[in-house]
C-alpha cells in the first residue's frame, strides 16, 4: 500500500538537454501512442532515475507497511481474523517482493535498495510511522489506508513502465481482498457493542489526519511535474487522488454511524470538490524527515530483521550463481 | 469411550497446529529474506487452518465452538507438545522445529488417510498437498543450509541438539494408545515415531549435520497431559487479548 | 523502549535509537517463474524470485506467485538461461528485429519459446523448437510461430527448467478453498444492515 506524495529527484534541466534528441523523441512518441516501455528500451536517464525512486519508495512502503498491522498479528480475534490478518500482512511483503523486482529491472539491485532504506537514504509512505494502538487501528489500516493505496495504485497501473504495470496489475487484484476484509472488520465493530464502536471511532480519530496527508501536498505546477506527467510516471495529482478518496470513502464511513474528526469537512457541490481542514504540512515534513512517532522503531525493526537474517542469506549465496538483473 | 480416544487425538493435533502456527506467524514481516518471509507465513496460515478444521471435527463430536475452545482455555487445558510453545528464537531454531514438526505431520496425516474416523480421514486426504509443500520447504532448507557456511552448519547443529528431545515429546504415548490403534483411528505414536526417525535421518545424512538418534535422549513429555513450560500461558494471554475483552462479541 | 507490538519487544532490539546502518550484501541469483493457471492454458511468466538454486527458487516461487487464484503447475529457470529478442511494437514482429546470424555449430537441443504479444503484458509459452544455439532458436521460433508477430520473444533451453512432477499438482489442490484470502469471502453488507437496523429500532 502506498499513497503518492512521492519524493521525486530534483530535476536538473541540463539532464534532459544532454539526451539524444532523436531517441528522446522516439521514446516520447512511444508513450504518446500508449505503448509501454520495456527494460531493454532506450530511456532518458531522468526517467530511469525517477522510476527507480518511485518504485523503490513504493516497495519500502510495503515492507514497512507490514509492521503497523503486524502489531496485531498475534492478537487477531478468532480463527477467521487470525488467518486473514496473516495473509494480509504477508501480501504486503509479497508486494514489496514484486516491486523491488520491478525496480531491479532498471538496474538497481534489491540489496542496494534495502541498504538505502535502512541507512535512511530513501523514503517510504509517512503513514506507517504512526502507531496502531488497538485492534481497531489495524482495521482502519486494512480498510481505509489500503483504500487510499488502491486509489494511487490504480492510477499508477496505467503508467508507462511495463514491469511496474505488471507488478501493479497483480497487486491491485490482491488489494481487493484487503479492502473487503478491512471493510468487513470495521463494519463488524460498527454493528458490535458500545465498546467496539468506541474503539473504532477512536481509531478513526487518530488516523484521519495522517490519512489526509497520505496523498501528499498539492502538487506545484513545475517543469518537473509536467515532464513526469508527460512520461506517464506520475499519473494523477495528489489533490485529484485525495478528492477521489473522499468521494468514495466519506459516505461509507458515515454510513456506519461514525464521525469524521474534521469540522470543516464538506462537499462543495458548486465547485464539485471537497473542503477539508488544511493538513499540517509541517508535521508531514517532520515525519518524512524522521521525526514521527514510530520512524525510529520501524527502521530499527527492519534493520534488526535484516541483521538476524544475514547468516541465512550469506549461507545460501552461491558465489557461482552470478546476480543477473531480472528480465521483466 | 471411542469418542474419548478420538478426542484426545484431535485435541493434541489441533493444539499442536494452533500453537506452532501462532509461533511461526510471528515471523511474518520480519523474516530473513522476502521470499522466505512469504513462504513461512503461508505455512503458518495452513497450520492455523488445520487447527480450525480439527476443532470443527471436535465440535461435531460435541465440543464447544472452535473460537471458544481455541481462544478461551488456559495452558493446563492445552494438549500440544511442549516443543511448539517455545519462543521463535533465531531462525535456525524455528527452521529446525518446523523440520521436525512437519516431517511428523507428514507421516501422521498419511497414516490417518484411512482412519476409521471419517472426517479425519477426509481432512488428511484433503491437506496432503499442503503438508507435501511444508515438507518440501523444510527439506530444501535443511539440505541447503546444512551444506553451506560454517556459521549456518553450527547454528543448525546447535538447534538439532536442543530440539531433538523436545521433538520426541511429540510422540508422548496416549493413555488410549491401544484402543486408538485397535479401533482403526490411528496407527499409534510409536509407529509414527519410527517412520519419522527414518525420514529425519534420510535428510540429515545428506548434510554436514550429525544426529545420534540412538543416543540417550530424554524426551520432553508432559504437554499431552496439560503440563507446559512457562512460555505457553503468556502466549495464550497474548493470542486472546482482544477476544477476552468480550468473548461473546463478534469480531 | 516498549513497542506496541509484542513480537518487536521479543526481538530485544534494545532501544530504537541505534545507528542506522546495514552493510551491503552480495545479491543472490535471480530466477524467472512461470505457471499454468489451469489445465489447457499455456505456461505464463509471472515474475522473478531471488534464490540460491533452482530447488529453492521453486519453493519460494510457489508461495510468492501461486498462494491464491489458480495454479496447476509451475516452472522456474535461471534468469541467465533466458535469451530475449529485441522488443518491437505495433505491427512489427520482434522476430524481424533479430539481425545477427544464427550459430553455425553446436549440438541440437530443445528450447521452449515464449511470446509477449503486447508491450506491458506477460510472456506466454507458444511451443518448443530444436536448435543448436540461442539465436538459432529465435530463427526456428520465427519459422514455427512467427505468424503471431509477438513484440518480444524469449527462448530457454528446456533442460534449464526446474518444474514439479505431475503427481505433485496436488500442491495446489486446496487453493480454491483458501477463501479467507479472497475478496468474495467478505460480506460487509449484512453487518452494515445490522448496524442500520439497530439504529432504527
Amino acid at each position: 500500500m502506498y499513497g503518492g506524495g512521492n519524493v521525486f529527484e530534483p530535476m536538473k534541466v541540463k539532464e534532459l538537454i544532454d539526451e539524444d534528441p532523436v531517441l528522446l523523441k522516439e521514446f516520447e512518441a512511444r508513450i504518446d501512442r500508449g505503448e509501454k516501455i520495456e527494460p531493454t528500451d532506450w530511456m532518458p536517464e531522468l526517467y530511469r532515475k525517477q522510476l527507480i525512486r518511485m518504485i523503490e519508495q513504493h516497495a519500502h512502503s510495503e515492507i514497512i507497511g507490514a509492521l503497523p498491522e503486524g502489531t496485531w498479528i498475534t492478537r487477531a480475534p478468532g480463527f477467521k481474523r487470525k488467518m486473514a490478518l496473516m495473509a494480509k500482512v504477508q501480501d504486503e511483503v509479497g508486494h514489496a517482493q514484486l516491486l523491488y523486482s520491478a525496480a531491479e529491472t532498471l538496474g538497481k539491485p534489491r540489496e542496494k535498495m534495502i541498504d538505502d532504506l535502512i541507512n535512511g537514504k530513501s523514503k517510504y509512505s509517512n503513514i506507517f510511522n504512526y502507531p496502531a494502538f488497538t485492534w481497531a487501528d489495524s482495521c482502519f489500516i486494512s480498510w481505509l489506508v489500503d483504500a487510499g493505496a488502491i486509489v494511487n495504485q490504480l492510477a499508477n497501473a496505467k503508467g508507462s513502465y511495463g514491469p511496474y504495470v505488471r507488478a501493479l496489475d497483480r497487486i491491485c487484484k490482491e488489494e481487493s481482498f484487503h479492502l473487503k476484509y478491512g471493510h468487513d472488520c470495521v463494519a463488524t465493530l460498527a454493528a458490535g457493542s458500545k465498546q467496539q464502536r468506541e474503539w473504532m471511532q477512536d481509531a478513526i480519530n487518530r488516523w484521519w489526519a495522517p490519512m489526509m496527508m497520505f496523498f501528499g501536498p498539492s502538487d506545484k505546477i513545475s517543469v518537473h511535474s509536467e515532464v513526469l506527467i508527460k512520461w506517464k510516471v506520475k499519473m494523477a495529482s495528489n489533490d485529484a487522488m485525495r478528492e477521489q478518496y473522499l468521494d468514495m470513502y466519506v459516505p461509507k464511513i458515515l454510513e456506519l454511524g461514525f464521525t469524521i474528526p474534521d469540522p470543516n469537512l464538506r462537499r462543495n457541490e458548486e465547485e464539485g470538490k471537497w473542503e477539508i481542514t488544511e493538513p499540517d504540512w509541517d508535521e508531514f515534513k517532520r515525519v518524512i524527515n524522521g521525526d514521527g512517532p514510530c520512524n525510529k522503531e520501524r527502521l530499527a525493526v527492519r534493520r534488526v530483521a535484516e541483521e538476524r537474517g544475514r547468516w541465512v542469506r550469506e549461507a545460501i549465496n552461491r558465489k557461482s550463481e552470478n546476480y543477473i538483473v531480472p528480465l521483466a | 469411550m471411542e469418542n474419548q480416544a478420538a478426542k484426545e487425538l484431535l485435541y493434541k493435533m489441533a493444539d499442536d497446529a494452533l500453537i506452532i502456527g501462532h509461533r511461526n506467524s510471528e515471523w511474518t514481516g520480519i523474516g530473513p529474506m522476502l521470499e522466505e518471509d512469504i513462504s513461512f507465513s503461508s505455512m503458518a496460515q495452513d497450520k492455523i487452518g488445520h487447527s480450525w478444521a480439527l476443532f470443527k471435527i471436535l465440535n461435531k463430536l460435541g465440543e464447544n465452538e472452535p473460537d471458544i475452545v481455541a481462544f478461551t482455555r488456559n495452558a493446563e487445558q492445552f494438549h500440544n507438545c511442549q516443543m511448539v510453545e517455545f519462543p521463535i528464537g533465531e531462525y535456525n531454531f524455528s527452521l529446525v522445529r518446523h523440520f521436525f514438526f512437519d516431517l511428523a505431520e507428514y507421516h501422521r496425516y498419511e497414516m490417518l488417510e484411512d482412519s476409521s474416523l471419517g472426517d479425519l480421514a477426509q481432512l488428511a486426504r484433503k491437506i496432503k498437498g499442503e503438508i507435501k509443500y511444508h515438507v518440501l520447504h523444510a527439506k530444501t532448507w535443511m539440505k541447503n543450509l546444512g551444506n553451506s557456511t560454517e556459521e549456518a552448519v553450527s547454528r543448525l547443529q546447535g538447534s538439532l541438539n536442543e530440539l531433538y528431545p523436545m521433538a520426541l515429546g511429540m510422540f508422548e504415548p496416549s493413555p488410549f494408545e491401544d484402543q486408538i490403534v485397535s479401533d482403526g483411528i490411528f496407527g499409534g505414536e510409536s509407529e509414527l515415531m519410527s517412520k519419522w526417525r527414518s525420514s529425519v535421518m534420510e535428510i540429515i545424512d545428506q548434510t554436514q549435520l550429525e544426529l545420534n538418534i540412538d543416543g540417550d535422549w530424554n524426551p520432553l513429555y508432559g504437554g499431552r497431559s496439560g503440563v507446559h513450560t512457562e512460555h505457553l500461558q503468556p502466549l495464550l494471554d497474548e493470542m486472546s487479548e482482544v477476544v477476552r475483552t468480550d468473548p461473546a462479541a463478534e469480531w | 523502549m516498549e513497542s506496541l507490538d509484542p513480537r518487536v519487544n521479543r526481538m530485544k532490539i534494545g532501544g530504537f535509537d541505534g545507528e542506522l546502518h546495514k552493510e551491503a550484501m552480495d545479491q543472490l541469483g535471480t530466477y524467472e517463474v512461470f505457471l499454468i493457471p489451469k489445465d489447457g492454458k499455456p505456461l505464463e511468466s509471472v515474475g522473478p524470485v531471488h534464490a540460491s538454486d533452482a530447488e529453492m527458487a521453486f519453493v519460494f516461487a510457489k508461495e510468492a506467485f501461486s498462494r491464491r487464484f489458480e495454479c496447476v503447475a509451475m516452472a522456474v529457470c535461471p534468469t541467465a538461461s533466458i535469451f530475449p529478442s529485441p522488443v518491437s511494437e505495433a505491427d512489427i514482429s520482434a522476430y524481424d528485429l533479430v539481425t545477427i546470424p544464427a550459430e553455425t555449430e553446436g549440438e541440437n537441443r530443445q528450447y521452449e519459446v515464449f511470446h509477449m504479444n503486447k508491450r506491458g503484458k506477460f510472456h506466454k509459452h507458444v511451443g518448443s523448437v530444436e536448435a543448436i544455439g540461442d539465436i538459432d532458436a529465435l530463427y526456428k521460433g520465427k519459422d514455427e510461430y512467427g505468424v503471431d508477430k509477438p513484440k518480444n520473444v524469449w527462448v530457454v533451453p528446456t533442460g534449464d527448467f526446474h518444474f514439479n512432477a505431475e503427481e505433485d499438482s496436488d500442491l495446489w489442490a486446496t487453493l480454491p478453498e483458501k477463501k479467507y484470502r479472497d475478496a468474495i469471502f467478505y460480506k460487509a453488507g449484512e453487518k452494515i444492515q445490522r448496524y442500520k437496523e439497530s439504529v432504527n429500532s
